[in-house]
């Protein structure tokens, strides 16, 4: 499902080439629940991007879904980027549009049919325990509902892989919980899922194989 | 898919705001200035052909041909190409014709010791023979005819109107350019603030996989919308300003052009300028969604 292999990623700031990511490499199989943990500044978010083609590596082969995607074309990354569910810290919801209508625009933007649309959002939206809230704007939601949200939006495409960055970083114990139930029920319907977190407990809690990054280098690899 | 990218186009039209309402207002502006100068320019057409297809070039003879000669002349001239007809007018139908245009004072031809009158042959030139180049091979071929002492009724003053026309339709088009690019910029200024405004929206499509006419449509389609809308508007100005100014205008038009009214722009001209601002407000999108290239 994904392979990295001795991938290196090194920005420039300025004369100075400062490195994020040295020498990761590691793979996770189709149907697994990973956690990649690490400080903040450890290299996750970029380690990431390089999964779903924000960004490429300086060195290495990153393998997603079976595709190098180093080598793939503008209109391959679209392709592969629709089997892939994305959840960002902050949620990343239209303002100006509701919770209904945010999920609804990824599935309008991708061409699902017009009737399929309303079916599939109310889906997303029972399967976080939002339906009750699909009229609401994204300022009147609490942060834990956003997130919920957020997550209704990446699964209502039912992607193949999950990639979760600090979904629960802006929020206390017990959303952080409810958020995590929720992904827990995502992978358990088949979906692989990759969970970025700084939070030691928070890894600790979900008792699954975890990624552990430091200074960009994985130095830990276990569960 | 396309209903959803023309309500998002919709959508980024109403983001524009203020900015598309002043695209929308120059594109009309420009576009009118054009239509203004098209209509008057076809109108200014119309009287030159109306005044082509009644001009008469009149060949005066050094003498009066016996009736056999004038009627192999007659023919020997109504084969010369660019000639469509000719008329033999005799010394003496000539004179009878100034005594009708003097009326009353006929009587001053009368008093005349003899006819001063030349015979001459009035001819009427084909459409090719009354352009000003086949106008002017024409009289050069009648010039050397062994018969002929003068050749009059020149195209020379039509030459001039005809340019008038070309210089006011060139005019109009530099006017209408002019507005044109400023529709343009600021076409592209509506569609980078949309861009701005919309950027969130261009990243989740982006993530989500969508593919890039999916992003970058809609705002091709708002640059393409504020160009129909002013288009559209201009040719209600124009239709406005013909049905005002049109009937007070047909008595000086009638004067000076010869022809019964001003004409408005024929439907595939109303169409044209229609396509030219949905096309002005598209490539001001274009621009402006050019510059927004990750």
């Amino acid at each position: 499902m994904i392979e990295l292999h001795r991938v290196w990623k090194t920005y420039a700031v300025g004369p100075v080439k400062v490195p994020a990511l040295s020498d990761v490499s590691f793979r996770i199989a189709k149907g697994e629940f990973v956690t990649l943990r690490g400080p903040s500044g450890s290299g996750k978010t970029t380690l990431l991007r390089l999964l779903y083609r924000e960004d490429v590596p300086t060195e290495g082969e990153v393998e997603v879904l079976g595709e190098e995607v180093t080598q793939l074309s503008r209109r391959q990354v679209a392709a592969l980027r629709r089997s892939i569910g994305i959840v960002f810290q902050d949620a990343k919801l239209l303002p100006g549009r509701t919770v209904y209508e945010n999920v609804a625009f990824v599935l309008r933007v991708l061409g699902t049919p017009r009737r399929e649309i309303t079916g599939r959002v109310f889906d997303a939206l029972r399967a976080v325990g939002l339906s009750s809230r699909a009229q609401a704007y994204p300022a009147q939601l609490s942060q834990g509902e956003a997130q919920r949200a957020a997550l209704a939006r990446a699964v209502a495409r039912k992607p193949l892989l999950l990639i979760a960055d600090e979904p629960t970083g802006s929020l206390d114990e017990a959303m952080a919980g409810e958020v995590l139930d929720i992904v827990k029920d995502i992978w358990a319907g088949g979906t692989t899922v990759l969970v970025a977190t700084h939070q030691a407990t928070l890894a600790a809690t979900l008792q699954r194989r975890t990624l552990t990054l430091q200074g960009g280098r994985l130095i830990k690899d276990e569960g | 898919m396309f209903g959803f990218l023309f309500g998002e186009a919709l959508r980024d039209l109403r983001r524009a705001g203020r900015v598309a309402v002043s695209a929308i207002l120059l594109i009309s502006l420009s576009l009118a200035a054009l239509g203004a100068f098209w209509l008057l320019s076809s109108n200014l057409g119309r009287a030159v052909d109306q005044f082509r297809e009644r001009v008469k070039i009149v060949v005066y003879l050094k003498r009066e041909p016996s009736t056999a000669e004038s009627t192999a002349l007659v023919e020997r001239v109504r084969r010369m190409t660019g000639v469509g007809g000719v008329r033999y007018v005799g010394k003496s139908e000539a004179l009878g014709t100034l005594k009708q245009v003097l009326g009353k004072d006929a009587a001053v031809a009368d008093s005349l010791p003899q006819n001063p009158l030349p015979a001459s042959l009035e001819i009427t030139p084909t459409a090719e023979g009354a352009t000003v180049e086949g106008a002017r091979a024409l009289v050069t071929r009648l010039s050397a005819l062994p018969e002929t002492e003068e050749v009059g009724g020149g195209l020379e003053w039509m030459d001039r109107f005809a340019q008038v026309q070309r210089l006011l339709w060139l005019f109009g088009l530099g006017v209408g350019a002019v507005l044109a690019g400023a529709a343009i910029l600021t076409v592209a200024t509506a569609t980078a603030l949309v861009l701005h405004v919309r950027r969130d929206e261009m990243e989740i499509m982006r993530l989500v996989g969508a593919s890039e006419h999916v992003v970058r449509l809609p705002l091709l389609m708002q640059g393409m919308m504020q160009g129909l809308i002013g288009a559209v508007l201009a040719v209600w100005v124009l239709v406005g300003c013909y049905a005002i100014i049109g009937p007070r205008a047909e008595p000086l038009v009638t004067e000076t052009l010869g022809i019964a009214r001003l004409s408005f722009l024929r439907p595939p001209d109303v169409v044209s300028l229609m396509i030219a601002g949905t096309l002005l407000g598209g490539l001001g999108g274009w621009l402006a969604r050019g510059r927004s290239e990750p």
